[in-house]
């Protein structure tokens, strides 16, 4: 098995920037496991992968990644029917409305389970097998938003800067067994997620993808999608504190 | 208790897309089928009569009442559900072809009916029963419409279907807003195997060759539409541009997953990816304005030849369908006296014959259209029904803000309509504005609008909805 020849698997690709990551690799001729909360969509979009392909190219699991639990058996039952994963896209995320008064912790908890540990215990069962076989990646798909503490969305931002960290130290604990762990932080991007928020200069969901792929293919350890947001992240993160809260960004 | 809403109505300029005909109105903006029967209680309480509007995409005066009031449902614009499994849709009325299709088309559908722009609500895609450019092969948009909840003048909400209430299912598509509004829509849309079409072009010498292409592809075709150079003479009158679209099969489109992302759907909003179209209108105003449509319909038709050239080629559904919105308020070049559109339907033995004089008769009346499109046509079951086993024509005509040269061309369109009506032709009331009261029965046949009077009656007993097309027709 040369390199990227194994299943894929693709972690909320439901809808947005999964559900366009897995048609790339759908197209590219991988065999992709997507996966999902919302049942119905997720089977829909399974449905017409393959039916737009004319062949079996992705298969649906239905998944909700809060569930812990479920994430060791589930990975063992994806590889039993697909055969060896040797890569995964974690880009499941949730960011509610919050207003800028609202400390609710209902929706702080959903986003840290959510963004932050269901990543983790996806990048923990991928690396648990990835380093034993010495092969493997795991791209996860974090946020601009995880650069800066900012007003609008406390726990968002903190739950994408846990995840991010978190895959750096995956990096550097599985670099030096030959796996691969790049982070992507998208800036605006068309999906349902942002379909309210009139972003402007958004990228498709699909541009998103091919960046995030590139990415993968060049072994990136972090990747702005699209690369612009370096420059503007860069320039955020180097605004003193005692100037940034009193922004209103 | 609870008080009674105080409804408050504003005073605005309602015209039609041509903007050639309207007037002031009294304007309310509802976003609940509550507040339409509220708004329908205070009309009557008022004295006053209601026009429904949609997307206000109807050329003429459909949508309009001069100096009454309007219920603009542009803000009952929910998409309640998309079935990925099915394809079906529920919406409010105010829900765009766009809003549609960015949902459909995510999940590999596509809305069977569309028009050539996007920007039309399914309310008023239904109350007009529009088509679009495989009206020849899947019929008009009422056909893809499940069911409707009708809210009637008098409050009664009434849920149809074709097996529930055949009558009113039937009269109130197509039935230009008249027995009631539409407050939930269950729209079918249909699987597509990839995010494009693959097109082709067409080049048609005559009026004759373009009616045979559309006869040689209708059995094969997905969609077929000529755009025509109305100032072609002689034996170069009606020479066009034939596009012809197909479906693709699954498989057959490497890449076409990834166009099924909404965003590469979209039509592109800048001219050479750099000129924002919304800048294009004023020089084509100027192309108006120094009469020189003549020259622009030369040049694409010769551009024409290059296109056909260099097809089949693969566009993506939203680039194929929605010409209109390439170039964003390109109605306004026709300012200030704005644009009407003249769309007979004619029978197919009679196609030829007819669509030839009244272009010919258009061009000796010197009011050339600087706009033709050709369709290909099938009857639907709907009672006031446009459709024919044959071809539509629609002509878009400058309109003179000099009331000589506008009150010609109305003339105009009053003499061809009885050329069309003659030949057994009917009209559309999405895009009319110049046709008589005395041929509303014409068009229809007496029993049909017998059969439509009978259902106003029923439903609207008080004649709460009018608009200025109903006066103008005397429904």
């Amino acid at each position: 098995m040369g390199p990227n020849a194994g299943t894929c698997v693709v972690v909320g690709a439901s809808s947005g920037i999964g559900l366009a990551v897995a048609r790339r690799l759908a197209q590219s001729g991988r065999k992709v496991a997507m996966l999902a909360r919302r049942e119905r969509e997720l089977m829909g979009q399974v449905a017409t992968t393959n039916d737009v392909l004319g062949l079996q190219a992705a298969w649906g699991y239905v998944h909700d990644v809060a569930d812990f639990a479920a994430v060791e058996p589930l990975f063992a039952r994806i590889e039993q029917e697909l055969g060896p994963v040797d890569e995964v896209h974690f880009v499941a995320g949730v960011m509610p409305d919050v207003a800028i008064d609202e400390f609710d912790l209902g929706k702080d908890r959903q986003q840290v389970e959510v963004n932050m540990l269901g990543c983790i215990a996806w990048g923990n069962a991928a690396a648990r097998r990835f380093r034993e076989r010495k092969r493997g990646c795991f791209v996860g798909v974090s946020s601009v938003a995880g650069d800066r503490g900012r007003v609008g969305r406390p726990v968002y931002n903190a739950s994408k800067a846990g995840m991010d960290c978190y895959l750096e130290a995956l990096r550097n604990r599985l670099w030096r067994h030959g796996v691969q762990v790049t982070t992507i932080r998208p800036g605006f991007v068309e999906t349902p997620m942002t379909a309210g928020l009139r972003l402007k200069g958004a990228i498709p969901a699909d541009k998103a993808a091919a960046l995030i792929l590139r990415a993968r293919d060049r072994r990136k350890a972090v990747a702005y999608v699209p690369g612009k947001w370096w420059l503007i992240m860069t320039v955020i993160k180097l605004i003193p504190s005692f100037l940034f809260r009193r922004l209103s960004i | 208790m609870t008080d009674t809403p105080v409804i408050s109505w504003r005073d605005e300029d309602v015209r039609g897309f041509g903007m050639a005909v309207g007037g002031r109105a009294q304007v309310l903006r509802p976003t609940t089928a509550e507040q339409v029967a509220a708004a329908f209680a205070d009309a009557r309480a008022r004295g006053k009569a209601v026009a429904l509007r949609g997307a206000g995409c109807s050329y003429g005066d459909a949508a309009t009442n001069n100096g009454g009031l309007v219920l603009d449902l542009s803000h009952m614009n929910r998409l309640l559900d998309f079935d990925p499994a099915t394809g079906v849709a529920v919406c409010e009325p105010g829900v765009t072809v766009r809003d549609l299709w960015r949902r459909s088309v995510a999940h590999g559908f596509w809305p069977r009916v569309v028009s050539g722009t996007m920007a039309v609500s399914m309310g008023g895609a239904a109350a007009m029963n529009i088509h679009g450019k495989n009206n020849f092969a899947l019929g008009s948009f009422g056909e893809c419409v499940r069911s409707f909840d009708l809210l009637t003048p008098r409050g009664e909400l009434v849920h149809c279907t074709r097996a529930s209430a055949p009558d009113l299912f039937h009269a109130a598509i197509g039935g230009f807003g008249m027995l009631g509004c539409m407050t939930r829509l269950e729209i079918e849309t249909k699987r597509v195997h990839s995010g494009r079409l693959r097109v082709s072009a067409i080049v048609a010498k005559d009026i004759e060759h373009n009616l045979q292409i559309l006869e040689d592809m209708r059995g094969e075709a997905d969609y077929l539409v000529s755009w025509l150079d109305l100032h072609g003479k002689g034996a170069e009158l009606g020479r066009g541009l034939m596009h012809r679209a197909d479906q693709l099969r699954p498989g057959e489109d490497p890449d076409g997953l990834r166009f099924l992302d909404p965003t590469l759907q979209d039509v592109p909003p800048n001219l050479f990816g750099v000129v924002p179209k919304g800048w294009l209108w004023p020089g084509m105003w100027a192309a108006v304005h120094v009469g020189q449509v003549g020259l622009v319909n030369w040049l694409k038709f010769r551009a024409g030849f290059t296109e056909a050239r260099n097809s089949p080629y693969l566009q993506t559904h939203g680039a194929f369908h929605f010409l209109l919105d390439y170039v964003p308020r390109w109605q306004w070049m026709t300012k200030p006296g704005g644009l009407i559109q003249f769309q007979p339907f004619v029978p197919k033995a009679e196609g030829a014959r007819v669509l030839r004089a009244v272009i010919e008769k258009s061009q000796a009346a010197g009011h050339v259209p600087y706009l033709g499109v050709l369709k290909r046509h099938r009857p639907d079951p709907f009672l006031m029904t446009h459709a024919v086993d044959g071809y539509s024509l629609a002509m878009d005509f400058a309109v003179s803000a000099r009331k000589s040269r506008r009150d010609s061309l109305w003339r105009l369109c009053q003499e061809l309509a009885e050329i069309v009506l003659a030949a057994g032709g009917r009209f559309y009331y999405a895009k009319d504005a110049t046709l008589l009261a005395s041929s509303f029965p014409r068009v229809h046949g007496e029993g049909a609008v017998a059969a439509f009077r009978a259902q106003k009656a029923k439903w609207d007993p008080d004649r709460l909805l009018q608009t200025d097309l109903s006066r103008r027709l005397g429904v």
